[in-house]
């Protein structure tokens, strides 16, 4: 018996993956942008420490943290779908569970896990900026918010590029694990192809390639915004 | 609410899923010493520039970091028997915990070499030269003056690389490993319920990656790696980890 690997098949499985490239997007450039804008505004409470939300969002920043991502997903997903109905009834609404798709849910289980880790990179990234910035700021009479914005986060942005980045493609291959919960991305749309011949790995090496192809595309594009936004920090010790 | 969340449930599953917590930490830590040797050869390798072997240690690096653990799994839990079955030897009956360690372990080594080779290329060129001026041979070189200080710069990273290795080991159960989650299938057939067990298991994922991440702390303190927040070589080198 030799090794049996349909070529065929395996480029016919990547036609079929493609299509669904773009759940893979929505499923990550969502999350990551509502990740970036909550994630940032946890970094600045924790930052300024505004009692008593700062002690707050550390201890749920540092809890989800330890907490995979399948286990953030089904956890969600359960109860989403044990409380969704009672909670429709409550508001009167006449919407069921079955009428969400599970695509949402997945997505505000990644924008959970997105936020959390975009809110640490966020806050190592503006605590890069000296002390001595602020205070120059403040000095010349700018108010907190103008601070942030025009001192603060212009000098953070160099730092957190790589660092987004990467939570991107950690993104990306996450978005893999929404296959646990019924969503039909690119995982669970290639292995259903397989399902009438049993050709599974074809099905799986199609996904992984088309995974591979898409996280070096990501590392590319950051590599580039790098060399951008350090435009300005050339030279000096960074 | 109560028909939502058993507190009871959720208190009576913790005995359960801790009884399988072995599985979880035999997966972390083989991975973790067989990824540590693999990933020093895929790091010598490309620190050495060997021809052929450096090529495809880039693709092998490249294609593990592009790739969710989920897929690597069930590739390796279906091609490798396939693979091996090419010399005649059947495999299809060995144990899934041998498959997904296989799994794990590709997938760690590739994050450690990465980690490895940035660290030993984070210590200045000039410390060897240094160690050659006043004779040490190249071993000597390397064993007494770049890696005490390599070791500095990659521990961060290593402690992310671990904590991460155990979070991924959540996905063992998809192939029927039995660890931590996958008991839970076994309980929630007996009480037709699962949220209670699977929030018992985040808690208990949470504690074992608090205590690792206060361990290396402690290590980290030990050594004397300055404060993670200045250094950039470090930060990015903790991005890599993940």
């Amino acid at each position: 018996m030799g090794f049996q690997f349909d070529l065929g098949f395996l480029v016919y499985e990547l036609g079929i993956g493609i299509r669904y490239v773009p759940v893979v997007f929505l499923l990550s450039v969502v999350p990551l942008i509502i990740g970036l804008l909550l994630g940032t505004g946890i970094a600045v409470v924790r930052l300024l420490s505004l009692h008593p939300f700062d002690k707050i969002l550390a201890m749920l920043v540092i809890f989800l943290r330890g907490v995979p991502l399948v286990l953030q997903l089904t956890i969600l997903y359960l109860t989403f779908s044990l409380g969704f109905d009672s909670l429709a009834k409550a508001l009167g609404l006449a919407a069921t569970a079955k009428d969400i798709p599970y695509t949402f849910v997945a997505i505000v289980g990644l924008s959970v896990n997105a936020t959390v880790y975009l809110s640490e990179v966020m806050r190592t990234s503006l605590q890069s900026v000296g002390v001595g910035q602020y205070e120059a700021a403040y000095s010349v009479g700018l108010t907190t918010g103008q601070t942030l914005r025009r001192i603060v986060l212009p000098q953070a942005l160099p730092m957190a590029v790589p660092l987004v980045g990467s939570q991107f493609i950690s993104l990306i291959k996450g978005s893999a694990i929404a296959s646990l919960i019924s969503v039909v991305e690119v995982i669970n749309a290639t292995v259903y192809e397989a399902n009438g011949n049993y050709k599974f790995l074809e099905a799986y090496v199609a996904a992984g390639i088309i995974y591979w192809v898409l996280c070096m595309g990501v590392e590319r594009l950051v590599a580039w915004l790098e060399a951008r936004v350090g435009i300005y920090s050339r030279g000096g010790v960074a | 609410m109560s028909n939502i969340f058993s507190l009871e449930l959720f208190i009576d599953s913790f005995p359960i899923l801790l009884s399988r917590i072995h599985i979880t930490l035999f997966i972390v830590i083989v991975a973790l010493l067989l990824g540590l040797v693999l990933g020093t050869c895929v790091a010598v390798v490309r620190l050495y520039r060997v021809p052929v072997l450096t090529q495809m240690a880039i693709v092998y690096v490249s294609f593990i970091r592009g790739i969710p653990i989920l897929v690597l799994l069930f590739i390796i839990y279906i091609g490798l028997p396939l693979l091996v079955g090419t010399i005649g030897l059947n495999i299809n009956r060995w144990d899934t915990l041998f498959f997904v360690m296989i799994a794990y372990v590709v997938n760690t080594a590739a994050f450690l070499s990465e980690i490895l080779r940035s660290a030993v290329a984070g210590v200045e060129k000039g410390q060897t030269e240094a160690a050659y001026s006043v004779g040490l041979t190249r071993w000597q070189a390397f064993y007494r003056i770049v890696a005490p200080q390599a070791t500095k710069i990659a521990i961060p990273a290593l402690g992310n690389t671990v904590v991460s290795l155990l979070k991924d080991t959540s996905l063992a159960y998809t192939l029927g490993v039995i660890d931590i989650i996958g008991v839970i299938n076994a309980i929630s057939s007996n009480t037709h319920r699962s949220l209670e067990a699977y929030t018992a298991a985040a808690f208990i994922f949470f504690g074992l990656s608090a205590v690792m991440e206060k361990g290396f702390r402690w290590v980290e303190l030990r050594l004397g790696v300055k404060n993670t927040t200045q250094g950039s070589a470090q930060k990015k080198l903790a991005a890599v980890g993940r």
